[in-house]
């Protein structure tokens, strides 16, 4: 009975466990997004006052920013400096994918990111602007998003975890 | 970065393989040209090559590689560092100066827009001359220049390709590093194409003295006037200064007590004499030495001063005789 009763309670805090986990992720998603989000802010500085070249902006911003997300910016400064001849768009999409799976983005975000990339350093001041601009609507369509759900999607993974692993032990028991 | 890698990076991939099979003194490499559908060229040495496929270099087109619109704008991408958008005031002047103080000259189809060049597109004409710090070769003129300890308002008269920049560049380290004849004195550059100091972030890539304030990419009119209100230099050195507001900066600069050291485009002082506002300040002897050059760096011709006198050079004449 005793053992019954442990397993049944470990089951439990397991499900519980990955539920919270579940619904951690979901906030840490969120953080990523307004991290980039602030980060595009600031390229968007270094860019249009600075006239800074993509390699120092990407640099700079790179460094003052921490996680996964400061060292994308910094592996692109970081390449660009290598003057390997690749166009930016390939550099870019390269890093990208070297850190898709710490890149806590979906396969469209993802998708989003890249395509950022493909216009960037092309043209005029102008044409900076417009690019940057366009992709800072779409990530604030995905904060709001995720801002809008964040509490009913916590809730939902907690509960759907502890109430899993309670269903789990008594269909064990 | 040895001079030849860092000159190769700024090409596309195919015409790196190209040039890094050339078997010369990239030292010695003057320009690099490439034009849409012509061939590769190369001037060294003062004579042009052909280069081919296999980097070698030819005097006749025959073998040479044709440079493609691919290649082209894939180097306009590796010239700018993926940001040609970085380079829109440069590219408005038709040039883009790259680490090392190289010089890109670019040609194509310019947007104009109010009278005015907003932006060039089909750039289809690229020439990439390379900067060459030759220390030293200001040497036969700094007695002229720096006579009993003063330094002397001077102007470098030259026609292009003949070194005034490399030599004004030399002449500024004199100054502010002092030699022989002269102390070291406070120079203050106005570097608008980045070519004296070939500044990169901020730093001078080439030794322009000890004492020497540069102001990089900055309109040399406006510039001189910064410098004197902020940087009290003894000294102000311009690259080539030629329209009417670079003249009234120059007027200011002299009135002021600080000492000039500016080059124009010209090939004697009498040309100088026939630009339409140049030729006030030869009359009114605001320049006390006119230096002249002929052919390569540090090949002076002739050296006046204010009033006409030849102080060095082949025959002694008066500028106006």
């Amino acid at each position: 009975m005793v053992l019954k009763l442990t397993g049944s309670l470990l089951v439990t805090c397991s499900c519980g466990a990955l539920g919270l986990w579940k619904a951690g992720q979901w906030r840490e998603h969120l953080t990523m997004m307004e991290q980039l989000k602030k980060m595009i802010i600031l390229l968007k500085g270094e860019i249009l006052y600075a006239h800074a070249p993509l390699q120092e902006a990407f640099g700079h911003v790179g460094r003052k920013s921490e996680g996964i997300l400061g060292q994308l910016f910094a592996g692109v400064e970081e390449r660009i400096e290598q003057r390997r001849g690749d166009p930016f768009y390939v550099i870019w999409r390269e890093e990208i994918e070297g850190r898709k799976k710490d890149l806590l983005l979906t396969d469209r975000e993802r998708g989003e990111l890249t395509a950022f990339g493909e216009h960037l350093g092309y043209l005029d001041l102008e044409m900076q602007e417009h690019t940057v601009a366009l992709y800072l609507e779409q990530l604030e369509m995905s904060i709001q998003f995720y801002r809008e759900h964040e509490r009913e999607q916590t809730r939902l993974y907690t509960s759907l975890g502890i109430m899993g692993g309670l269903f789990l032990s008594l269909m064990m028991c | 970065m040895e001079r030849k890698d860092q000159i190769i990076h700024i090409f596309a991939k195919d015409l790196r393989r190209i040039l890094t099979q050339v078997e010369t003194n990239f030292d010695e490499v003057q320009e690099i040209r490439l034009r849409i559908g012509a061939p590769l060229l190369l001037i060294c040495r003062n004579r042009e090559y052909y280069v081919t496929d296999k980097g070698t270099l030819k005097s006749v087109p025959g073998e040479a590689h044709i440079v493609g619109r691919d290649e082209l704008k894939e180097t306009m991408e590796c010239i700018s560092n993926h940001s040609l958008y970085a380079f829109e005031e440069e590219l408005r002047q038709g040039f883009i100066t790259i680490q090392g103080g190289h010089r890109i000259g670019v040609a194509g189809k310019t947007v104009v827009e109010d009278g005015q060049i907003r932006t060039m597109k089909y750039i289809a004409c690229i020439n990439v001359r390379l900067s060459h710090e030759i220390l030293g070769c200001a040497d036969p003129v700094m007695p002229y220049v720096c006579d009993n300890g003063t330094v002397r308002h001077t102007l470098i008269v030259s026609p292009p390709r003949c070194g005034k920049t490399t030599l004004l560049r030399d002449m500024i380290r004199q100054l502010s590093g002092g030699n022989r004849g002269c102390r070291g004195v406070t120079v203050g550059v106005v570097d608008e194409r980045s070519e004296l100091g070939a500044c990169y972030q901020g730093i001078p890539q080439n030794d322009l003295g000890a004492r020497t304030d540069i102001l990089d990419c900055c309109p040399k009119a406006k510039g001189m006037m910064m410098l004197i209100r902020t940087m009290s230099p003894e000294v102000i050195a311009v690259d080539e200064i030629g329209s009417r507001e670079d003249l009234e900066a120059v007027e200011y600069v002299m009135n002021c007590g600080c000492k000039l050291v500016a080059t124009v485009h010209g090939s004697s002082v009498d040309d100088i004499r026939q630009k339409p506002v140049l030729q006030n300040m030869v009359r009114q002897r605001m320049f006390e030495r006119y230096i002249i050059l002929r052919g390569q760096a540090g090949r002076i011709d002739q050296i006046f001063d204010s009033r006409g006198c030849q102080l060095y050079g082949p025959e002694r004449m008066a500028y106006g005789a």
